[in-house]
């Protein structure tokens, strides 16, 4: 038996090395230079270099990318919660006969494949003239966000006790009153953690950018991709700093949906 | 709760109006464009009706595409259920509540990068010469070449894997957190009936879970369909079509290589068909 858990501890703390070592090596190979990357045998002691980060940023296609991202995923984030945040309320405080259907439509649109909706929306796109305009990557990215944040909404509103709320209306709150002042802010801890994965999931959404965007409106991930069209000739270590830069915003959220994680399972538990 | 409000109208109304014509806009011209002969090169077009679904199912490439989708879930699918468990359940035995929230913390943050940057990750690893994750084989082969994405045999699994890597620890977390809900007691019977550590697993706490396991699979079928992200990057559908799945066959063939919109439309459409159906199926037996 002692054996036994030895094995296992080991072959856990494998899995936790491979979780993070493979990222970590693209850090570390973003600070190198090209000889140091190109090696047979991987090189850990080497002279780092910040040429390849300060190439990345002074590039006008990455950081071009770098703000379509942000402007597009934020402002699509921003409608999900406006509009995704009070829809899941009604459905969580105010349950009727089409509560089920309306969370298994919302549920349901994540199984639309991104192409069967990328197409015809380009079709679209172009006929309207906004093609390839961070409009339309805004409106597209709201069907994302809306219906993450209010499927994740939903649990999170549900977990309110409903003393609170009851006891607001005694004290002659209106329903609209009870919702800002009292569920928002009860609710608060586990929406952040909604409306980050909502964030998260946009910002690293790549198919519908690469077909609604040719030039202007290209996105981090299609610029990044794009970096390493011209085939391994460009400098890895470029290569390996913009892969860096772009996950960097997703993992300032760990915390956050780590916690929103946790927050979900112990409400299960009690 | 005052029955009387217009809270849920004014607040649910406006939403699902919204997202109504942002889905429905899109799947129903999907089906128009899908019935005529669109190409990206000319304005011109006339309905054709069901001849692009025709030709689809004399495509040999298509129904190669098909399979290849259907051996990525499957693989994909399994992959990450049985890398979810197997390390939900070590972690549950093994770790101290200290070591869980170390590893809890590592295990989610494959998912949360960018599939695009994950998918460059695991190139630069698998690169033949100078790659970290065939650095091992070289040096025990003294310097032979291995090169995984290259190869017919290997590429969909050297993919695969990085879809594991992601998606396998991050629901490996999941599992645990499951875990922890049990109540203790058929635990400690069965732990007094001598079983072992796998048989109270087998036989008490995943059976228990049955429920979420399966649900956590459903999503994990539904991830599973936007593989496009992780083949673009890293082999491009190649070698041949080794690794063409249904979407990145659409893509290339409305948009690389002939820019038939319509003809890639009518796969996406069929696409649509087979999965809404699917999951409406699985989902509501799971809800049953």
């Amino acid at each position: 038996m002692r054996l036994g858990r030895l094995i296992g501890k080991a072959v856990l703390a494998f899995a936790g090395f491979m979780a993070v070592f493979p990222l970590l090596w693209t850090a570390l190979n973003s600070l190198k230079n090209n000889v140091d990357i190109i090696t047979r045998v991987p090189r850990v002691v080497f002279t780092p270099t910040l040429a390849n980060i300060s190439y990345i940023i002074g590039r006008d296609s990455v950081m071009t990318g770098l703000y379509n991202s942000v402007i597009a995923c934020g402002v699509a984030v921003l409608i999900g919660v406006v509009l995704g945040l009070p829809a899941a309320y009604a459905v969580a405080r105010y349950p009727n006969r089409w509560a089920g259907d309306i969370q298994f439509f919302v549920l349901s649109l994540r199984f639309l494949p991104p192409v069967a909706v990328a197409i015809p929306l380009m079709v679209i796109w172009l006929q309207l003239g906004l093609y390839d305009t961070l409009t339309a990557l805004i409106v597209t990215y709201s069907l994302l966000t809306i219906s993450v944040i209010m499927w994740l909404a939903i649990p999170a509103f549900q977990a309110v006790p409903k003393e609170v709320e009851e006891a607001a209306f005694v004290d002659g709150y209106g329903a609209y009153s009870v919702f800002w002042r009292i569920a928002l802010p009860v609710a608060a801890r586990s929406l952040i953690g909604a409306v980050a994965f909502g964030f998260v999931l946009v910002w690293n959404e790549f198919l519908i950018a690469l077909m609604l965007s040719s030039s202007n409106a290209k996105t981090l991930p299609i610029v990044a991709s794009e970096l390493s069209q011209q085939g391994m000739n460009v400098p890895w270590g470029i290569l390996n700093a913009s892969v860096v830069l772009l996950s960097l915003p997703p993992l300032l959220f760990l915390g956050v949906l780590s916690g929103f994680l946790n927050s979900v399972f112990r409400q299960k538990k009690t | 709760m005052p029955r009387r409000s217009s809270l849920p109208v004014t607040f649910v109304v406006p939403t699902l109006i919204i997202l109504l014509i942002l889905s429905m806009v899109p799947t129903v011209y999907a089906v128009v464009i899908a019935l005529q002969n669109r190409e990206l090169s000319s304005t011109a077009y006339s309905y054709v009706w069901f001849s692009n679904f025709v030709d689809l199912f004399f495509d040999r490439r298509f129904l190669n595409a098909v399979w290849v989708s259907v051996k990525w879930e499957v693989v994909t699918v399994v992959a990450t259920m049985a890398v979810a468990i197997g390390l939900g359940v070590l972690m549950f035995e093994v770790a101290s509540p200290r070591l869980r929230n170390i590893y809890c913390l590592l295990f989610i943050i494959p998912v949360l990068l960018p599939r695009v940057s994950a998918a460059f990750v695991w190139k630069f690893a698998y690169h033949p010469l100078y790659g970290i994750a065939t650095y091992p084989y070289r040096l025990l082969t003294g310097g032979l070449i291995f090169d995984p994405l290259s190869k017919p045999a290997t590429a969909l699994f050297a993919v695969a894997s990085v879809d594991v890597w992601q998606w396998g620890l991050f629901f490996a977390v999941i599992v645990l957190k499951l875990l922890e809900t049990l109540p203790p007691q058929p635990i400690e019977a069965a732990r007094l009936d001598h079983a072992r550590r796998w048989q109270i697993h087998a036989y008490v706490t995943l059976p228990m879970l049955k429920a979420p396991l399966i649900s956590l699979m459903f999503v994990k079928m539904i991830e599973s369909l936007r593989s496009f992200d992780l083949i673009y990057v890293m082999t491009r559908g190649g070698p041949g079509v080794a690794t063409e799945t249904l979407d990145m066959y659409a893509f290339s063939q409305g948009f690389i290589e002939s820019g038939k919109v319509s003809y890639a439309s009518a796969m996406a459409v069929l696409m649509m068909i087979a999965t809404v159906i699917t999951f409406t199926m699985l989902w509501k037996r799971v809800q049953a």
